[in-house]
């Protein structure tokens, strides 16, 4: 029997997260833990914990699982895995241990299935260096998937959304358009070649990218995922106290993303981010509606987005893209703070 | 009258429907889109609204009906949108970036060097047609502070939607990044791509 995950779900990846507005209300109510050795906690909205162990080594931890994004479960067990180990590359870090997060209906999908799951999860952990040393699986529906990845770092090393600073260039690593893109693929609309790049990007491990930052010494960073460039952005500002500049026109995306966007396939995920983020935004009189859209685009499993010096963009484009992360692009600017975090 | 009834249906696709019966309506004319799920028809409203679409609304047993007419022009235009300031009207731009390299314009009497430079930028707002960029770098980062003399003309530039950069550098240099009132800092990467770029510099 040949499975087709996309029958079970109405949203897939990231799309499926809970509005962040709502998930801001909720953890207001959730009072911090106190720790001195808590380097990076929920207060920045980063990407992962950070809990310093001694002078030489923190933990880092982080955890992920969504509803399947594609029809072939080894394929969705490659793309939950990669979205899940990102956030430890986003803060610098060295991915090491994982454990499966798995909701499976066993009843109405055959166990094979199940395997192929967990079987995508294991060589994509694999290929990023992480040993995955147990799990949990829950008979549920539509089926879930992801990791809960442990990552070492040095408490000095950290790349966190907070190193942002004015002057500083924004880079992109991956093209966007997932969203759109897994969405119309629903409706018929997008092509076979779309689509492949786009499961391509989403398998892609952040590895190559975490890689040139550190090499680089650059200390803010993020990863694209459910909230969309706009809003994970918008974290990245806030947290560094800055305002930064998205030029819109030079994001790149996957194929033909802009025009699935024109043909109204605006993901609800999109108009979700848009509310959350809308305030704290500038928007140029110019700026072009589909263009505006794609920045609210959820992203599943997407790149990193780096805030580096001035001198040394040049050299980190000619890395990344040396490295295979041909889209890799200067995407905006950051300035000192004005009225609003962040303007496209 | 034209029905898009997207009962059942779920986001994006009410939207695609939608935005595609607009392309196919012409101006004045009016259509029908029908949705049972209050999800997409927010989504809708916004949508159509973003689009500059005027439409009405009426709900009864859970189905939303949104009557939309469409306006101005045969294309469906997506700009503006009115989160931010009054913007002054469109302006033609040439293509050419200004560089201002000094807080005087010339060699001679520093006063009157201060006066020309800010009748020069004065000046390029009368212009037929505006410079794409200005570019301040070295002293000229000065005249981008709160209390400079051509602060307002600077940022009526700005807002008629020329692009305003301030070398970073220079502004960390001459400690002035408390004062800075316009404009974006720019790296060296980002002025030399905007200077590269250019059809013609000029330089006061």
């Amino acid at each position: 029997m040949k499975v087709d995950l996309l029958q079970m779900v109405e949203y897939g990846g990231c799309s499926a997260k809970i509005s962040p507005k709502q998930l801001d209300e909720i953890l207001k109510f959730l009072p911090l833990p106190k720790d001195p050795n808590i380097l990076v906690d929920i207060d920045t909205q980063d990407d992962a914990g950070v809990y310093k162990v001694n002078d030489k080594l923190a933990l880092v931890l982080t955890t992920d699982f969504f509803p399947p994004v594609c029809s072939d479960p080894y394929e969705f067990g490659q793309i939950a895995a990669a979205n899940s180990i990102s956030d430890v590359y986003a803060m610098g870090g060295d991915p090491v241990l994982a454990l499966n997060i798995m909701m499976f209906p066993a009843a109405k999908l055959p166990m094979e299935a199940y395997a192929d799951i967990l079987k995508g999860g294991f060589d994509k952990a694999t290929e990023a260096g992480v040993r995955i040393i147990g799990g949990h699986t829950i008979d549920d529906f539509p089926p879930k998937y992801g990791l809960a990845v442990v990552g070492y770092i040095h408490p000095e090393k950290i790349i966190t959304n907070a190193g942002a600073r004015p002057g500083d260039s924004l880079i992109l690593t991956k093209p966007i358009g997932t969203g759109a893109i897994l969405a119309g693929h629903r409706l018929g609309m997008v092509s076979e070649s779309d689509l492949t790049e786009a499961k391509r990007l989403m398998k892609l491990l952040n590895k190559s990218g975490a890689d040139v930052m550190k090499k680089h010494g650059i200390v803010g960073a993020t990863d694209i995922t459910g909230f969309g460039l706009a809003g994970h952005t918008l974290k990245m500002a806030k947290a560094s106290g800055v305002t930064i500049k998205i030029n819109m026109k030079d994001v790149p995306l996957i194929g033909n993303t802009y025009k699935l966007i024109d043909d109204g396939c605006i993901p609800g995920a999109s108009f979700r981010n848009l509310d959350y983020a809308e305030q704290d935004i500038d928007f140029a009189t110019d700026l072009d509606y589909n263009l505006k859209m794609i920045a609210f685009d959820a992203q599943t499993s997407g790149g990193l987005l780096m805030s580096v010096s001035e001198k040394i963009a040049g050299n980190v484009i000619d890395d990344l893209q040396n490295n295979g992360l041909i889209s890799a692009a200067v995407i905006g600017r950051v300035t000192v703070k004005k009225e609003k975090y962040l303007s496209m | 009258m034209r029905i898009v009834d997207t009962k059942g249906q779920l986001c994006p696709a009410p939207l695609i429907a939608a935005k595609k019966a607009l392309k196919e309506t012409t101006v004045g004319e009016s259509f029908i889109v029908l949705t049972d799920s209050k999800t997409s028809f927010d989504n809708l409203s916004r949508f159509l609204k973003d689009n500059k679409a005027e439409f009405k609304v009426s709900e009864s047993d859970g189905i939303w009906t949104l009557t939309v007419t469409k306006e101005n022009g045969d294309r469906v235009e997506t700009k503006v949108e009115d989160y931010c300031d009054p913007v002054i009207s469109h302006f033609e731009k040439g293509n050419y970036v200004v560089a201002i390299t000094s807080d005087k314009m010339g060699e001679g009497d520093v006063e009157l060097g201060q006066l020309l430079i800010s009748n020069f930028i004065k000046a390029l707002k009368d212009l037929d047609k505006l410079p794409q960029h200005i570019v301040f770098y070295n002293k000229g980062v000065t005249l981008a502070v709160k209390d400079s003399p051509v602060i307002e003309h600077i940022k009526d530039l700005e807002k008629m939607g020329v692009e305003i950069h301030l070398c970073a550098t220079c502004v960390n240099y001459y400690k002035i990044e408390n004062n800075v009132a316009v404009g974006n800092l720019s790296n060296m990467y980002s002025i030399a791509e905007v200077m590269a770029s250019a059809g013609n510099i000029v330089r006061p």
